[in-house]
């Protein structure tokens, strides 16, 4: 099978897993008993008439099953309905979410994939040694810390008694955004020849980045450290080296290819992982991205708000695993993609 | 074998040694002591509020909550307005005048001020005045809901322009409160120019570009708007108050819902306000360069019974009026509300008109459990039910207590009160569940017995508070779906609502509230102090309960 003809089959799966995803998430925020439209149309204060026309908008006046259809036929036509917490449409808030988000998590990624497989390399081939005690401890605390603890502390430590970097947010106070391309700052800060919003932007970055991503740091070292202890042992690498080549060679043409493969899986799902749940680092760190508009949407009951975040993480997580697949293939020439 | 354990120990030691070296930097800041004297200012030209939620709108024709008014205020004018934390007194604002109607007339005239531009140079005048007031009744915000303001006493036929500077408004009929509904920002003035450019006025329709667009004659200008972040305002070079005298060119308002971050930000100085919950006051008080604004709300918090419950008991006033007496209302001052929260007496709150007709402000419940149980016993209510060594009331029917989750003050005043019913005899369960569940509680249900809600102000007059409160289902009322109902109480409120006779008025909200309060279908527990914690830096930073912020006065100096 040509690698296009098994991403496409891989898209056309995406068709069946996003059904199967609408029906739960509809059923699952439907069935609770509870008045959205009067809470988005103000509570008690709410008018007769803004409620019956919210009701009708949702058709919460239908049975569910027609309330479900009503909801495919809009989302055939791209038409995610309007988030009531937000008074606009779920498109146009994801449409600034998405972004702000998606560049957290890449620079996340950036701090956590290089330094969790160079950390996990070096532990291994240093096994026992200082470095690997070093980088263990790295890992443990990594993975054992709460995201929220690491966040404050990071706070406490680095914006208020060390003030090197700020506080929270995307720019510094009254800053503009810069000009809009993509949505994301740093690369519109250079599309857009603007030194100011890029700096800015990048100081910004770095402690939500690395609360992130200090996790999947752990996991991912962790992780490159038992598969290289596990090649380092196998047979081919003994008779690599009784061959006689170099170690450098060894460890980095022989085993990292093979040790790799675990890593780029986790990695992948991380990936996915830190889209959508970057929860409380938004929240903390006041980092208006999609994980803080799902809490706000679950907490409000905001169906279409919620329904809108959950497509995008699954289309989210179908790529990340379709992505991880294929580089299975690039870095492992035996494997063969869709089996064939 | 030694040698390597030796030097594994060793590396263990160094390696621990290393964590807990940065254990050491990181917490060596948590007992570093803050400089002696004035922190240097940040930002001197920039005010910075962190708070939660964020506006829904910016169109002054869909507002209808207070972080979308906190900016109209300050974008839009109106005719009247208030200043500084002064609740009592109307002043002009874009009306430089006015002529209030005298004798059977309901025709008010307001003198426009000359040579107000808006924020793009557009001149305004009266035309723009008449287009506001019929755009917000033409309009009907269908998301809001926020028209029944205006329409209460005008229509379309009611304004009418007689000359550049002066309009003419005509009531439906005659209204107390007409004038401090004009300082509401539903009746903020737009540019007609910019919003017929921009979709115009549909009926029944809102003006999408008008939520996320502003171009008013207010003293400052929308610059960007990132929704769950920040809305950022800058100055209004054409504002006709001028730019002379010390303000802040910028205006940042941020959403931050983590309480942490919002009290990091005051102690750094990033912000120059933020929202501090009650119970964290004590970490920025004792702040360098921090202090906390304490100043009286038009924010009320009330018990609510539901005389349509399924448990029948609950339609007995003289049961309801027990509950009053038993619920200890010092402990929620003290413990929910830590201190911030002085007692209701009725409907009006404290500061608004008419409240002295409410038993000259002294609350008739006050905390005695004796009473209570006194009046249940009298009502044939007694403690007759045995279960294991206890005797209880209500054959052991539990009272269900509701609060909304993530109120903590609620938590804390429902399990009190639940203690209190204990004393009584009287069965409690106390449960919590999400706004949105809540309310299809309260409007969708009989299952329930007493729940806690809130109210803020939509304008200064005690028809926004009592007539939503006590009138019954028969005039639109009911608002909290407590099934009270007394058509003289309705009758008492149609004669202070729609009378400017303050004579009359007086006496029908007295007459009123001796009824109510003896059939109380609500606990008046309390009304809250507003509560923020703000820079010392900050100068002429006050609150006012009607139109809460003002940035125009704000700049950042020591004293």
């Amino acid at each position: 099978m040509k690698i296009w003809e098994y991403i496409v089959r891989r898209l056309l799966l995406l068709i069946p897993v996003l059904i199967g995803v609408t029906i739960i998430t509809f059923t699952v925020s439907h069935v609770i008993p509870a008045d959205p439209a009067r809470a988005f149309a103000g509570g008690p204060k709410a008018q007769p008439e803004t409620i019956a026309r919210i009701r009708a908008e949702l058709h919460l006046d239908k049975p569910l099953w027609e309330q479900y259809f009503y909801y495919l036929n809009d989302l055939i036509h791209l038409n995610l309905g309007k988030s009531f917490l937000e008074n606009r449409p779920v498109t146009t808030a994801l449409a600034q979410y998405f972004p702000a988000t998606f560049e957290l998590t890449i620079f996340a990624m950036i701090i956590a994939v290089p330094f969790g497989i160079i950390g996990g390399i070096i532990s291994a081939i240093r096994q026992n040694k200082l470095s690997d005690h070093i980088t263990r401890i790295i890992a443990i605390v990594g993975y054992s810390l709460p995201i929220f603890w690491l966040a404050l502390m990071l706070q406490y430590v680095f914006a208020y008694q060390f003030p090197i970097f700020p506080l929270e947010g995307r720019l510094s106070a009254g800053m503009t955004s810069p000009t809009t391309f993509t949505g994301f700052y740093v690369l519109d800060s250079i599309l857009s020849g603007n030194g100011a919003t890029l700096l800015s932007s990048l100081h910004h970055l770095l402690l939500p980045a690395f609360t992130l991503g200090f996790a999947t740091l752990a996991i991912i070292l962790r992780m490159m450290r038992s598969s290289m202890l596990e090649v380092m042992g196998s047979d081919y690498i003994r008779t690599a080296r009784a061959k006689g080549l170099s170690e450098r060679t060894v460890i980095y043409k022989h085993a990292l290819r093979n040790a790799m493969i675990p890593t780029i899986t986790v990695t992948g799902l991380a990936f996915g992982g830190l889209l959508s749940g970057a929860v409380l680092t938004e929240t903390i760190f006041n980092w208006p991205g999609m994980g803080r508009f799902a809490a706000h949407a679950v907490l409000g009951l905001d169906f279409n708000a919620v329904m809108g975040f959950t497509l995008v993480v699954a289309i989210i997580y179908v790529l990340a695993n379709l992505i991880v697949d294929i580089l299975y293939a690039v870095v492992d020439p035996r494997v063969k993609l869709g089996g064939g | 074998m030694e040698s390597f354990k030796k030097k594994d120990m060793k590396a263990g030691v160094l390696a621990i040694s290393i964590c807990a070296m940065f254990i050491c930097i990181a917490f060596s800041g948590c007992t570093q002591q803050q400089q002696p004297g004035n922190p240097e200012i940040k930002n001197p030209t920039i005010y910075t509020r962190y708070d939660i939620g964020e506006p829904r709108t910016l169109d002054p024709a869909e507002s209808y909550d207070s972080a979308s008014s906190d900016m109209i205020n300050n974008i839009y004018e109106t005719l009247v307005t208030y200043k500084g934390n002064d609740s009592k007194t109307i002043y002009p604002s874009l009306a430089t005048d006015w002529v209030a109607p005298t004798g059977n007339s309901s025709t008010w005239t307001f003198h426009l001020r000359h040579g107000v531009q808006f924020s793009n140079g557009d001149a305004f005048t009266a035309e723009d005045v008449k287009y506001s007031f019929d755009r917000v009744l033409i309009m009907n915000s269908p998301d809001s809901g926020v028209s029944w303001i205006l329409s209460q006493c005008m229509d379309t036929n009611s304004t009418k322009v007689i000359d550049d500077y002066t309009v003419e408004i005509n009531l439906t009929k005659p209204y107390g409160g007409f004038l401090v509904l004009l300082a509401f920002t539903v009746a903020s003035v737009v540019d007609k120019k910019v919003v017929e450019a921009n979709g115009g006025v549909v009926a029944n329709t809102d003006n999408e570009w008008m939520k996320e667009h502003a171009v008013g004659t207010g003293p400052y200008t929308l610059d960007h708007w990132t929704h769950n972040s920040e809305i950022v305002l800058k100055k209004n070079d054409l504002y006709w108050g001028g730019w002379t005298g010390k303000h802040v060119d910028t205006v940042v308002v941020k959403t931050a819902d983590e309480a942490s971050t919002r009290i990091l930000a005051l102690q750094t100085g990033d912000a120059d306000v933020a929202y501090i919950p009650l119970e964290n006051l004590v970490d920025v008080e004792n702040s360098t360069g921090v202090s906390v604004l304490k100043d009286p709300s038009y924010n009320v918090v009330l018990g609510l019974f539901n005389l349509r419950s399924d448990n029948k008991f609950m339609a007995n006033p003289d049961v309801r009026k027990a509950l009053c007496y038993a619920f200890n209302y010092q402990s929620a001052i003290d413990n929910a509300y830590n201190g911030y929260l002085y007692r209701l007496p009725g409907c009006i709150p404290k500061g608004m008109p008419y409240y002295d007709t409410q038993n000259n402000g002294v609350a008739v419940f006050n905390y005695n459990i004796v009473k209570a149980g006194e009046l249940l016993n009298a009502s044939g209510y007694t403690q007759t039910y045995q279960f294991k060594s206890n005797y209880y009331r209500f054959n052991n029917t539990a009272i269900r207590i509701w609060y909304n989750t993530g109120n903590a003050e609620r938590q804390k005043m429902a399990l009190s009160f639940q203690e209190e019913l204990t004393k009584l005899g009287i069965n409690s369960i106390v449960s919590t569940e999400s706004w949105p569940q809540y309310l299809n509680r309260m409007y969708n249900t009989k299952e329930w017995d007493f729940m806690f809600l809130g109210w803020m102000p939509d304008y200064n007059d005690p028809d926004d508070y009592i007539a939503p409160f006590v009138g019954s289902k028969a005039i639109n009322q009911d608002t909290f779906n407590t099934g009270y109902a007394n058509a003289t109480v309705d009758a008492m409120l149609f004669k202070g609502k729609y009378n400017v006779d303050p004579q009359i008025r007086s006496d029908a909200y007295t007459t009123a509230f001796n009824i109510y309060i003896n059939d109380p279908s609500l606990i008046f527990i309390g009304q809250n102090v507003y509560v923020r914690g703000f820079r010392t830096w900050l100068q002429n930073y006050s609150y006012n309960p009607v139109i809460e912020y003002y940035y125009y006065n704000v700049y950042k100096a020591y004293p």
